[in-house]
């Protein structure tokens, strides 16, 4: 690997942009903060689609008319 | 004292030659910044200082400045730094950079004066035909030959990469590439193939019909063969975002990317995904079945899937930098990234405003509910959060960090700096929630007066006259941050004095590296054969359907009565239509 990845505070290129106060390896880190995240993001998507059905299908008539063969193009 | 290792200490005629690129890129963002500013305080009747009819030479001149010319030069640049940093290796032959950059700044020149003819009169030229191009809109030949000299220069910075790359592999045959070079790699894949699209349309079609060589063009095939290139070109803003939100964004937060195996996935699926889904553009095109619109959005749904990887593995890497600076608790964590540092927070605000941006672009993607807010101002308000955020903030926060590697000196003012993101991202939630809201009441997109006599837009929540304030607000915070950005770069650049403590030129280690990855995963031949499969099934049948229908040349545009009922004779021609 190249030698511009970056080694962290016990390798040989440590960055004075950080302010380190432990190492966390692969095996110690679980990442819960990032799930609670992802998750908020999903109920806010949930939110936002149950809000689109009342924009798009109680505000306005259907925008998609017509049987099967309007769908497959062939009308 | 320590030897400074900074990018210019490794690499002193890159980082010459990258400086260029992207000043020519800030230039870009400097005019177009302000232009857009022009274009808010007119449609929304705050002032009005140019005639009404000069608005498409100013929306076509914001369109192109911004998302060709700053995006992609800034691209070149950040690749160029890239490859050679992760290889460890100059570019092969310096004069060969120089060149394809050369040959971008003449493209861009030859376009740049071509739209400039539109408002003034001794430049005997005119491209009012906005950044897509549409026929029967026509622009000065000199529009066209800019453009593919310009997407030609990107075709030759790619040969560079990969030729830099090739003499890399030599030497090192058993090595994993790493991973800059990776995801510059494989982006330069789908561009290639991409930007054939584009390359047939203006070279067959549009510079001889400018050129009076032939007499009329088929707009159906012009179009979808813009898109064809069209919906690659957005992943190709935000592919050097996504590069320095993994490569970056975790170093500056204190930590390792979580998974280098799966950001590799995720550049893979881009490659795989971003081309046989362009029809997505054309939902509302009444020459292109809905069956083959729904083949575009069921790839498009699955071309979410990279973004939503892209977002878990990124924040869990920030999470793994606050934690290592000491950060605790569920949430808590967040206090301990390093927020006063701009170039982390602008990427970190432009990859939450691109969450919102993904929901926007979720809504454009349904083939249903996108007849809602097709041509509507909604549209403008996604793709503010896309390339206008998380693009464009991406790149100016980068440039906190890349500047000082690039030139050795210190960033003028860091603070300045902070304001300045920040300041985009609030400016920016003004502009972007009042358009997309303008967008669910049918405002119009691409207008100069979007006010009319006799009707008036009926908002479901607040007036007209408040969406019209947050986007005029929107825009002169969005114009500000700007100027305060394009300072900043200019006072580091000239006036700032060379510095000792510049970091070293590196980027984020991993805490899961490429050797847990599949080796196939580096196998660019087969992705790229994949890539090609699906885009002949996505494309080939509605390419041949559309010659058919409406000529290669045209202009056989009959008159097109919309029926609801299955007419037998119109069946009949459907299925002669998709199967040529």
């Amino acid at each position: 690997m190249s030698s511009a990845i970056e080694k962290g505070v016990d390798g040989k290129h440590p960055t004075n942009e950080t302010d380190q106060v432990r190492e966390l390896d692969h095996d110690e880190y679980d990442p819960i903060g990032t799930a609670i995240l992802v998750g908020i993001y999903f109920l806010i998507l949930v939110a936002l689609w149950i809000f689109m059905y009342f924009v798009e299908f109680l505000g306005n008539g259907p925008t998609v008319t017509g049987v099967l063969l309007t769908v497959v193009g062939l009308a | 004292m320590a030897m400074r290792n900074a990018y210019i200490d490794q690499f002193p005629k890159e980082a010459r030659v990258i400086r260029a690129i992207l000043w020519s890129s800030f230039l870009a963002l400097t005019i177009g910044g302000t232009l857009g500013l022009i274009q808010g305080l007119h449609r929304t009747n705050v002032l009005r200082f140019i005639p009404s009819q000069d608005y498409y030479t100013v929306l076509t001149a914001h369109g192109v400045l911004l998302v060709i010319t700053f995006t992609i030069f800034f691209l070149v640049g950040i690749f160029t730094w890239a490859v050679t940093t992760s290889l460890d290796r100059g570019v092969k032959d310096i004069r060969f950079t120089w060149g394809w950059y050369a040959i971008m700044m003449i493209g861009t020149l030859l376009v740049g004066v071509s739209i400039l003819g539109g408002v003034v009169d001794q430049i005997p030229m005119n491209a009012d035909v906005l950044y897509t191009f549409y026929s029967p809109f026509q622009a000065h030949p000199a529009f066209y030959v800019g453009f593919v000299l310009f997407v030609v220069g990107t075709w030759l910075a790619g040969f560079d990469w990969f030729r830099t790359w090739w003499a890399w592999k030599k030497d090192n045959p058993d090595e994993r590439i790493p991973l800059p070079t990776f995801m510059a790699l494989t982006t330069m894949l789908f561009w290639y193939l991409s930007s054939i699209g584009v390359a047939i349309s203006i070279l067959a079609f549009l510079l001889p019909w400018s050129l009076g060589i032939i007499d009329s063009v088929n707009p159906l095939l012009t179009r979808t063969l813009f898109w064809f290139f069209g919906h690659p070109v957005v992943y190709f803003w935000l592919m050097p975002a996504y590069m320095l939100w993994y490569t970056m964004l975790p170093k500056l937060s204190g930590g390792k990317l979580f998974s280098d195996p799966l950001a590799r996935v995720v550049f893979v699926l881009f490659l795989i995904l971003s081309t046989p889904v362009g029809i997505h553009h054309q939902y509302l095109d009444p020459g292109i079945a809905e069956g083959f619109k729904f083949i575009a959005m069921t790839n498009t749904m699955f071309l979410l899937l990279p973004s939503l990887l892209t977002a878990f593995t990124v924040v869990a890497s920030m999470e793994h930098g606050a934690r290592q600076r000491g950060g605790k608790g569920y949430l808590s964590w967040l206090k301990a990234l390093p927020w006063r540092d701009p170039a982390f927070t602008g990427m970190a605000l432009a990859g939450l405003m691109f969450a919102a941006g993904g929901f926007s672009g979720m809504i454009n993607a349904g083939l249903s509910i996108n007849y809602l807010v097709h041509n509507s101002w909604w549209v403008v308000g996604h793709f503010h959060l896309t390339v206008g955020t998380a693009a464009a903030l991406t790149f100016m926060a980068a440039s906190y960090w890349f500047i000082p590697q690039l030139t050795g000196k210190e960033i003028w003012n860091r603070s300045l700096g902070l304001v300045q993101v920040v300041l985009w991202f609030i400016g920016m939630t003004f502009m972007s929630n009042a358009m997309h809201r303008a967008g669910l009441f049918g405002m119009p997109r691409r207008t100069a007066e979007p006010q009319y006599q006799g009707f008036d837009f009926e908002p479901a929540v607040g007036t007209v006259a408040e969406i019209d304030a947050q986007v005029a607000l929107g825009a002169a915070l969005l114009t500000l941050s700007v100027y305060l950005f394009i300072t900043n770069m200019v006072l580091t650049t000239i006036g700032g004095s060379t510095s000792d403590a510049i970091p070293d030129n590196t980027y984020a280690g991993t805490l899961s590296g490429p050797e847990d990855a599949p080796v196939i995963i580096d196998n660019l031949k087969l992705w790229t054969s994949i890539a090609v499969v699906l885009v002949i099934i996505a494309y080939s049948l509605p390419l041949a359907s559309i010659i058919d229908a409406g000529g290669l040349f045209g202009p056989g545009i009959d008159p097109w009565k919309p029926s609801v009922v299955a007419d037998p004779s119109l069946v009949l021609e459907s299925v002669r239509g998709v199967m040529p």
